[in-house]
Formats: C-alpha cells, structure tokens, sequence
C-alpha cells in the first residue's frame, strides 16, 4: 500500500514538472522547408498558384475571402451606375485584378487598360505626419486616366536605354535604365518628385502583418553585425490615426493591410469607402460634386481587406536537389540573407487562428536598406529616404513566370531576369553583388536554382 | 507451446501470401496507352487552336453583319447581327474553360468580356462628338467595348429605327476590333505566328524558356483552368444574379444568353477533358483511364450531370432566379460536384502518375 501512494505521488510529481516544461523551438533541422507561409502553405505551381486561401480558414472565413475575391475582380464604371459605381473621376485602374493580375507582380506601363505602373508625387519637405508633401492640384499620386469630360493629370511618358555586360567568364546580361517623364500635366507644376511604382504581389500579406514589430526591429540589430543598415519606417496610418511601424509597399509606407486596400481603392480607381470618404481629385477641376460618397460598402471593402489578408503562399520546389541546396548556401556565404531574411515567428493571434503562431519563410526583413543610386527614386517617403527600399519578400519568386508572362521584377519592373534583378542591387547590397558577380558560372546558376525554388 | 508458436508463424506467413497474392499490385500506370505529352499536344491541336480559329471566323461574320446594318438599318439586319452575335459568343464562352496562356497574357479576355458595362461612359460617348473610329474604339477602357457594349447596342435599341447613327457606327467598329482581337488570340496559338501551342508541346524538355519546365504542370494548368470556370459559372455568374435578386448583374441580361453563356462555359470544360471540338484527339480522359478507370468514368459523369443539368432551367435566367431557384441550386449543385473531383481526383492523379 505505502509503495503504491509512493509510486503515484511520483508519478503525478513527473507529471507536474513535465506540464510546467517550456515548450522549445521545433528544431529547424526538421521542418519541412517547402512550407514557406506554415500551414498557411498552398501546393500549386500554376497560374493561379497565387490566388489560394489559406487552408486552415473556417467555413466562415472562407465565404467572406470569396466575397473579397469576387470584390477584387470588379470592374467599377462611372457615377451614377446600378453595379460598381463610383470610378474616378480620374483614376489608374478599373479593378484591383487590373493590376494585381492573377494576384501577382503587374506590368511595368502606364496608361494602358492592363498597366500596373502608378507615379507616386510629392514636393519637398513633409507633411503633418512626416509623410510625402502633396503636390497641389494633384496630390500624392498621379492618376493618369479620366472619366469622358474630365482631364488627366497627365500621361507617363517611360522610356529605357539598354547597357550590355558581362560577367568575367563570359556570360553577358543586359541590364535596361528606366526613365520617366510627365506630359499633357492639365496644370502646370514643376519641381515634382516621382516615383514609379509597380503592383507587387499581393499573397502572404497576412502572415506579414501578423510579425511582432519587436522582431523586425531585432533584425534591424542583427543586420547593423553583418554590415547592413536595415531601418523601419513608421508612418502615418490614417485608419488607426497614429504613427505605426510601416510594412507594406516598395518603401513600406503602409502600416496596414486595411491601409494600403483602402488607400488603392481611393488613390487608384476613385472609389471612396469609410476610411477614405474623399474623392482623389476633391478640390480639383476634375471633382465630380456627386454625393454618394463613400461609394465602397465597408463589408466590401473589409471583405477585400480579408480576402488579400488571407492569400496563401505557395510551397517551395525541389527543396532537396542538391543544386538548390548549394544555391541555398551560396545565398547565405555572400550575404544575401542579410536583408532577405528568411525566417519569422507571427504572433499568437487568438482572434485569428490562421495566422497565429506560424513559422514562415518570406525572405524579407521589412526594413529599409540604402539600395544604392541606381535604384533610388530620390523622393523621401516618411522615415525611407531616397536611395532605400523595403526588402522586398523573395517568396514565390520562383513562380512570377507562371503566374503572369512574362515575369518583370523590382519595384518598377526594370529587370526582366533575375540576373537582372541582382545586377542592379547597390548600396548595401554592392558586397553581395560583388561577389555574385565573383562567382563560377555554375555557382552563379546554383543560386539562381535556389531563388528559382522559392 | 512449440507447435502452437510454429503454427501461428506457418499460420502466419500463409495469410501473408494469400494476400498478397489476391491483391493486384499497385503499379502507377506508364500512360503507354497516352503519353501526357500526346494529351497536350492534342489539346492545343485539337482543342485550342481550332476554337480559337472558329472564334475568329465567327467574329468576322459578325463585322460583317454589323457593318451591314451600318449600311442599311434594316429589322432583318438587326435579326443578322444579333444571330451573328450568338454565334460568335459560343465559342468564346467554350474558350472561357481554359483561360490560361496569351488569352490571359495579353488581356485578350477582358479586352472583350469585361462586365459590367460602363453605361454612363457609353451614353456620354455616344453623346459627345468624340470619333468612333476602330483606332478610337481600341484606346477606349475595358468597359466601353467588347461582346457586352455590342450586346447593349444591339439587342438594347427594340428595333432597327431605334438606332442612332453613332450607335451603327459604334457597334461596326466595336465588332472590327472584336474581330481585330480574335485574330491576334488566334494568331498566339498558331504554330506558324506567335506558337504558345509550341509551350504545350515542348513542355518539359528542358529549355529555361519555356513556360512549363514540367508536363505535370503544363497539364495542371489545363485542370486548374477547367476548375477555375466551374467556381466562376456556379459561385459568381450564376450566385450574384440569384442572391441578390437582381436580374440586372446577369451576365448577359440584355440579350438574355446567360444560360447559355454557361452551359457553354461547362462545355469548355468537357472539351478540354475529352479532346474535342469539332474532332476528337489524345485526351486527358483518355490517359486517366488507363490508371484509374473509375475516376474517369466519375469524371464523363459529372461533366455530362453538370451540362444536363441546364436543361432544367427554362426560359432566360433572368427570370429563373425568381422563379426556378431549385433548379438553378441543382446545377450549381452539379458543377461544384464537378469542381470538386477536379480540385481533388483528377489533381491528385496528375501529381501522382505524370513523373515530369
């Protein structure tokens, strides 16, 4: 009897110290690397390899993603409409898929009805918020379509010259130099700064957003050991009225998902919703004095929120081909890792199980890093300055060609490759490019292979 | 006990080999009988391209017939033209089943079939002195041309005499750069012009320029495609009109073709599966049969449940969401069945059994 009460007070005592145990890290050694969004993975390499819900979404989650799905490809028309009224006056686009064809990077033009190319503009100085300084008589953002009767802001003129080189074995790229200029303004203005910008992915934003910002400010500090100078941008989130840590867009100047769709949605096709209830063009010959503002049912517009917010991502290829594996390594040896940070923890999220807790691969720290004079923009966006960019996340990367043909990369579009896309890397990122470009031929294709399995 | 313990292993074994010897081993299937790259290289030859070869024509008949009622603004050209426009639109919602490559590349698609039209747009181009020139009309937005303006001006006006002048000329020009469209669509697939059939034939060889660095994908892409039109006919072409109780967001309601437009868009889907328009090839049903026969027969079931299934719904759809809910739900009912094997089955099989 007593070595029967000694045996279960021991047992309950292993008990005890096994359920007060810490729960420890799944070893990295063990995960399965093709799951680059967790479980929020999707395994498709077609076109619309971009487009899945996450699978972990309840039933209930899932009809409103398809509500925001169905949303995303509406074509709005002029006011007064029965269906999707309200675009413009003057406006880029008439649908989110315009742009973000099949959820994916768009097409580096202007003005065409299939262009993704927007012009961001500002004078300088800041505004109230530290944010860009609009430019009177046309704000933030060019908008280079109008409805019949309305003006224009004007049309984006983009023209390239187109240099040859080569690497020291031989092997020749051609890199091409973007230039923008502005005609048929419908006021004049001089002095503008522009930036080109181009329609990035949209898959994987929710698992981004759901990042503790103590970890992409902890990268920030691991970068500065290796030599890189990675910085937040806080910006000002109109929706939420504060000053918050900047995540989305090519110098991540939006703070939220809510943000940026809300923001496309007014800046971009015209259409006001709660959180943006004023016309693009308000104060501009070109208002339209209708009052049916907002134009955008909030469900809508939190049904698109929703629906981009649970994009999955699709699985990585080939993880275990021994090419990829030495690109993998190659990646890391040169320093790319550096900025395109490849692992990140979200937080428990009890409001949103999906993306609580996930381990997840999106090759991006989320910061600002100095990219060199090549790629600047020289307009400041908040805390990013003219030469910096946002790590742009490197996942799906290897799909952009399946998804929309041909494939273009960086925050306008410039490279046609991803040779291309290295090449034009500076600033931070010219050690890295240098010994890229140090690299055997097949080295050098080992760790294309790698991005290309991504 | 030795006997007893011998006697469960001989016991034992015996099972063992009974039952592996009553089971079939279960070998993937070579495909010998059709080679996944037979199955592609018939689907563009017999599929695509003559679809899209069909399509062109019929888009230059329907020129024709506009032009003609251009000329002379007679009830019977009117008859002509809207006929012409029907006949053009089946095609090309059959094409809609497998919407991936140039189609989707190039914006051909909403190029042509953007919805809903932009009405105000259109009464406000009509009403100015803006040119109407096909030049103008191919600089104009996605919702001021394609089938869905032609429709509006077409089938919209009652009779001949009901059409202004700006409308003959807007719908003549609408229909030049339909047809302009179509010959570019058609010209992307042919082997002779821009080759994207070259991207399903080669698929998988190897070359860092194609499209498909594997046949599994080259094939996924068609399933994906198929898949793709049965959520979009049951989930937002038929749905919104029906929950919403608007007749108004049918897809074709000027015209009243909606249902047609679906059924049409499902048989898109049966001929990307069986290899046929017009004539038969290698088809995919074809290749899943030789592994799993059953699944194959699933599959020609529920395609043919689906398409019979809108021989339920009479009259337009238009009135059918008020007054045929039950057999609209049936054959939405039918096409998520349909989706369904197509999402799972016919994936799963494709990711299994077809190795590059």
């Amino acid at each position: 009897m007593t070595t029967f009460r000694v045996c279960i007070t021991a047992g309950v005592s292993a008990l005890l110290i096994q359920a007060c145990r810490e729960p420890q890290p799944f070893p990295d050694d063990q995960r399965d690397q093709r799951l680059s969004g967790g479980a929020n993975t999707v395994f498709d390499v077609s076109a619309e390899s971009f487009g899945h819900p996450f699978p972990t979404l309840s039933g209930h989650d899932l009809k409103i993603h398809e509500l925001g799905d169905t949303q995303f490809d509406q074509t709005f028309v002029a006011a007064p409409a029965p269906v999707n009224s309200g675009l413009g006056p003057i406006y880029n686009n008439v649908s989110c898929s315009s742009c973000h064809h099949n959820d994916g990077i768009g097409i580096p033009t202007a003005g065409d009805p299939q262009s993704a190319l927007l012009i961001r503009l500002s004078l300088p100085g800041a505004d109230a918020h530290g944010g860009p300084l609009p430019v009177p008589g046309y704000g933030n953002q060019l908008q280079d379509k109008a409805v019949l009767g309305k003006s224009p802001e004007g049309k984006v003129i983009i023209s390239y010259t187109y240099q040859k080189y080569s690497f020291a074995d031989g092997e020749s790229f051609e890199l091409r130099t973007p230039s923008y200029s502005l005609v048929n303004l419908y006021l004049p203005q001089g002095g503008m700064l522009i930036s080109p910008r181009l329609a990035p992915p949209v898959f994987g934003l929710g698992l981004l957003e759901a990042v503790p910002e103590d970890e992409i400010l902890s990268l920030a500090t691991q970068g500065a050991q290796n030599g890189v100078n990675g910085r937040p941008n806080y910006v000002w989130n109109p929706v939420t009225q504060r000053t918050e840590l900047g995540r989305f867009g090519w110098k991540a100047s939006a703070a939220s998902i809510l943000e940026q769709v809300g923001l496309a949605y007014n800046q971009d096709m015209g259409i006001t919703s709660e959180y943006f209830p004023t016309e693009s063009c308000a104060g501009q010959s070109q208002f339209d004095n209708l009052s049916d503002d907002p134009e955008l049912a909030d469900s809508l517009l939190v049904a698109v929120k929703f629906y981009v917010q649970s994009l999955a991502v699709p699985a990585r290829r080939n993880v275990n081909d021994p090419t990829v594996l030495r690109g993998e390594t190659l990646f890391r040896q040169v320093g790319c890792a550096s900025c395109h940070s490849e692992t990140m923890i979200t937080a428990v999220n009890v409001a949103f199980p999906a993306v609580s807790k996930q381990t997840i691969h999106p090759f991006t720290d989320l910061l600002l890093h100095d990219m060199g004079a090549g790629l600047a923009d020289n307009r400041p966006d908040f805390q990013a300055n003219g030469q910096e960019w946002r790590t742009a996340p490197l996942w799906g990367l290897g799909l952009f060609a399946s998804v929309n043909y041909p494939p273009y990369y960086l925050h306008d579009g410039r490279a046609r490759t991803l040779i291309e896309a290295i090449e034009w890397h500076g600033g931070e990122a010219a050690h890295a490019k240098g010994l890229f470009e140090q690299m055997s031929k097949s080295d050098r294709e080992a760790l294309l292979a790698f991005l290309m399995s991504l | 006990m030795v006997i007893c313990r011998a006697g469960t292993v001989v016991l034992g074994l015996s099972l063992w080999f009974a039952s592996g010897c009553t089971r079939t081993p279960p070998t993937a299937p070579t495909g010998s009988e059709v080679a996944p790259q037979e199955v592609l290289t018939d689907f563009a030859a017999t599929v695509v391209n003559p679809n899209y070869q069909d399509l062109q024509v019929k888009s230059a008949t329907l020129y024709a017939a506009v032009a003609q009622l251009d000329s002379v603004a007679s009830d019977a050209n009117l008859v002509i033209a809207q006929n012409a426009w029907r006949a053009a639109r089946d095609p090309w919602e059959m094409a809609e089943g497998y919407l991936f490559g140039p189609i989707e590349d190039f914006n051909y698609d909403p190029s042509v079939d953007t919805w809903p039209l932009d009405r105000t747009e259109l009464d406000s181009l009509l009403a100015s002195a803006n040119p109407l020139n096909v030049s103008d009309i191919d600089l104009l937005p996605y919702s001021l041309k394609g089938f869905h303006a032609l429709e509006y001006l077409l089938f919209g006006s009652g009779n001949a005499a009901g059409l202004t002048s700006r409308e003959k000329q807007y719908a003549a020009s609408l229909a030049e750069s339909m047809m302009n469209t179509f010959t570019a669509l058609r010209n992307s697939w042919d082997p002779q012009g821009g080759n994207f059939t070259g991207q399903l034939v080669n698929a998988g060889t190897g070359s860092d320029t194609l499209r498909f660095h594997t046949r599994k994908a080259a094939l996924l892409a068609i399933v994906g495609a198929m898949s793709g039109i049965c959520s979009e006919v049951a989930d937002e072409k038929m749905e919104d009109p029906l929950v919403h109780r608007d007749s108004t967001l049918s897809e074709s309601s000027v015209s009243h073709n909606s249902t047609r437009d679906f059924r049409n868009n499902i048989t898109g889907v049966s001929n990307a599966y069986l290899c046929h328009y017009q004539t038969n090839g290698r088809s995919l049903s074809e290749f899943v049969s030789v592994g799993n026969a059953s699944l194959d027969a699933r599959l020609r079931s529920l395609i043919a449940a689906a398409l019979a299934s809108f021989d339920n719904i009479s009259g337009d759809y238009e009135q059918a969401i008020f007054t045929q809910q039950v057999q609209i739900h049936n054959t939405q009912a039918a096409i998520h069945s349909l989706k369904d094997a197509l999402d799972n089955d016919l994936t799963i099989f494709i990711q299994t059994n077809v190795q590059n």
